[in-house]
């Protein structure tokens, strides 16, 4: 028998405590101990748990930015149906936002932040750039999934127009639903799967899912792809976002 | 008078307590991640092999309290339960304790007559070393379920990063089932398992906390099938 399993003379029985008592305290003391965590906690979980779950989430950005590669990429099931319009819709405000050109004029998607060439593109502006058609299968933080096909403009395509400065390390998607805006980390934002959405199923973006248009990439989950876009910011640091600042992952990789 | 003998080593007893601790947040998390999509059907499809999808789980057993909170807790407990089931296997791999687990020729034999003395359609304990066939079986099959949360785990949380993985699993929504099926039998092996300790082996309950077992008071010993000859007899006075 290896040494490893003699066990070693109890440190209560060298002061003298009986070991049995001893133990029966301290399993009470671990329990009384648990119990006052875990009813100091509201239903989600013990407070003091949060700094805990914060460096989770910085190791995991860590983990997930080390695991990014480029040439990854989303391919719908061949067999899987297109969703149509059991694709879920979402927006933040109180209805459907809708751009209205009486009240602020033609809608423009602006470009700007750190670039040398900011632009404010008109719809058939954007459309008039490269357009690119990708049948891609959708992730959504909720658990469900969605096969639809998106029509745009790649944003690494809009980047290199407008001449991203070397500085910028961030992307902030901005919108006209309720100030919704998240932003991201470069890398993803430049994958070759990340657009700037126009049309969706072979038509015009509807207003359920963001017309006219809407940032859409499968290596971020749902949320972090806002809609009813107005404006991308290249900065130099993160800006949070609309659901990151309430508490969901803000790197939220797929 | 001492009668233990050393059964469980240290490692093994850290390790089991981490896991006991680790899989309960890891199903309780993920249960509330669930429920917020308690279905596996891609939208616009339907899913053949689940029969309750859209009903929930009820709340009780959840953990958490909302989605990103369920999913922070889910993201980090995920680390322990690897990081612990890999200290695990690793000690036991270069301790020699595999050799009480690993399945042995006629494990399915040795199975069968446990599972006709725990219903009484015989009438001694079948010889066992250190646990029965039952417990061997369930033992090295634990590892292997989890080791298909794990896998199924990083097919569903990295969809495109990791798509070979989730492809080989056939998706993302049966790789999203794949994971919860391998969730649902480790948690009925462990509720069985918790139920085995109290109706047929309470002594075990001390060898997992201290190590010591009194292998004269073993289920074999006892002839113990569940809540029969739950307590040792008083021996005799000398």
């Amino acid at each position: 028998m290896s040494k490893l399993w003699r066990p070693v003379r109890h440190a209560a029985e060298r002061l003298g405590i009986d070991r049995r008592a001893f133990l029966a305290a301290g399993a009470t003391a671990g329990v009384g101990a648990a119990a006052l965590v875990l009813g100091g906690c509201n239903s989600r979980g013990p407070r003091s748990a949060e700094k805990l779950l914060a460096a989770s989430e910085r190791w995991n950005e860590r983990v997930e930015r080390a695991l990014f590669r480029h040439t990854a990429m989303n391919v719908a099931p061949t067999g899987a149906r297109a969703a149509g319009t059991a694709f879920p819709s979402y927006f933040v405000a109180d209805e459907v936002p809708v751009w209205d050109e009486q009240e602020s004029g033609v809608w423009r998607l602006e470009i700007g932040g750190l670039v040398r060439r900011p632009a404010k593109l008109t719809l058939d502006e954007l459309k008039a750039l490269p357009r690119t058609d990708l049948r891609l299968e959708h992730f959504c933080v909720e658990g469900w999934s969605a096969v639809s096909v998106r029509t745009g403009v790649l944003l690494s395509e809009l980047a290199r127009r407008a001449d991203v400065m070397p500085d910028a390390r961030f992307v902030d998607f901005e919108s006209f639903d309720d100030g919704y805006h998240e932003s991201w980390d470069l890398e993803s934002a430049l994958h070759p799967q990340t657009l700037v959405v126009y049309g969706q199923d072979g038509r015009l973006l509807e207003p359920a899912y963001g017309a006219p248009a809407r940032v859409y990439s499968p290596v971020k989950l749902g949320y972090k792809n806002t809609k009813y876009l107005t404006r991308i910011m290249f900065l130099p640091s993160a800006n949070g976002g609309y659901w990151s600042d309430q508490g969901y992952e803000w790197y939220a990789g797929v | 008078m001492k009668r233990e003998t050393p059964r469980h080593h240290f490692v093994v007893r850290v390790t089991h307590w981490v896991n006991a601790l680790a899989l309960a947040i890891m199903v309780g998390s993920g249960l509330r991640i669930f429920n917020a999509y308690p279905a596996f059907a891609r939208k616009g499809e339907t899913f053949c092999c689940y029969p309750f999808e859209g009903h929930t789980i009820p709340a009780w057993l959840t953990f958490g309290g909302w989605l990103a909170g369920a999913r922070h807790w889910h993201f980090a407990a995920m680390w322990v339960l690897v990081a612990n089931g890999l200290v695990y296997l690793g000690f036991i791999y270069l301790h020699g304790e595999w050799r009480d687990l690993v399945p042995r020729r006629g494990l399915f034999r040795d199975v069968w007559e446990m599972v006709k003395f725990y219903v009484a359609r015989r009438k001694d304990h079948p010889r066992q070393g250190k646990h029965n066939a039952l417990q061997r079986l369930v033992y090295f099959s634990m590892p292997l379920f989890g080791a298909l949360a794990v896998v199924s785990g990083l097919a569903i949380w990295k969809p495109v990063q990791l798509a070979p993985l989730t492809v080989l699993l056939g998706g993302y929504v049966w790789a999203r089932y794949w994971h919860f099926v391998a969730m649902s039998i480790l948690v009925a092996l462990s509720l069985g398992h918790v139920f085995m300790v109290f109706a047929v082996d309470p002594y075990a309950l001390r060898a997992i906390i201290t190590g010591g077992y009194d292998e004269s008071k073993s289920p074999e010993e006892r002839n113990a099938r569940p809540f029969v000859n739950l307590r040792a007899k008083k021996e005799a006075p000398p």
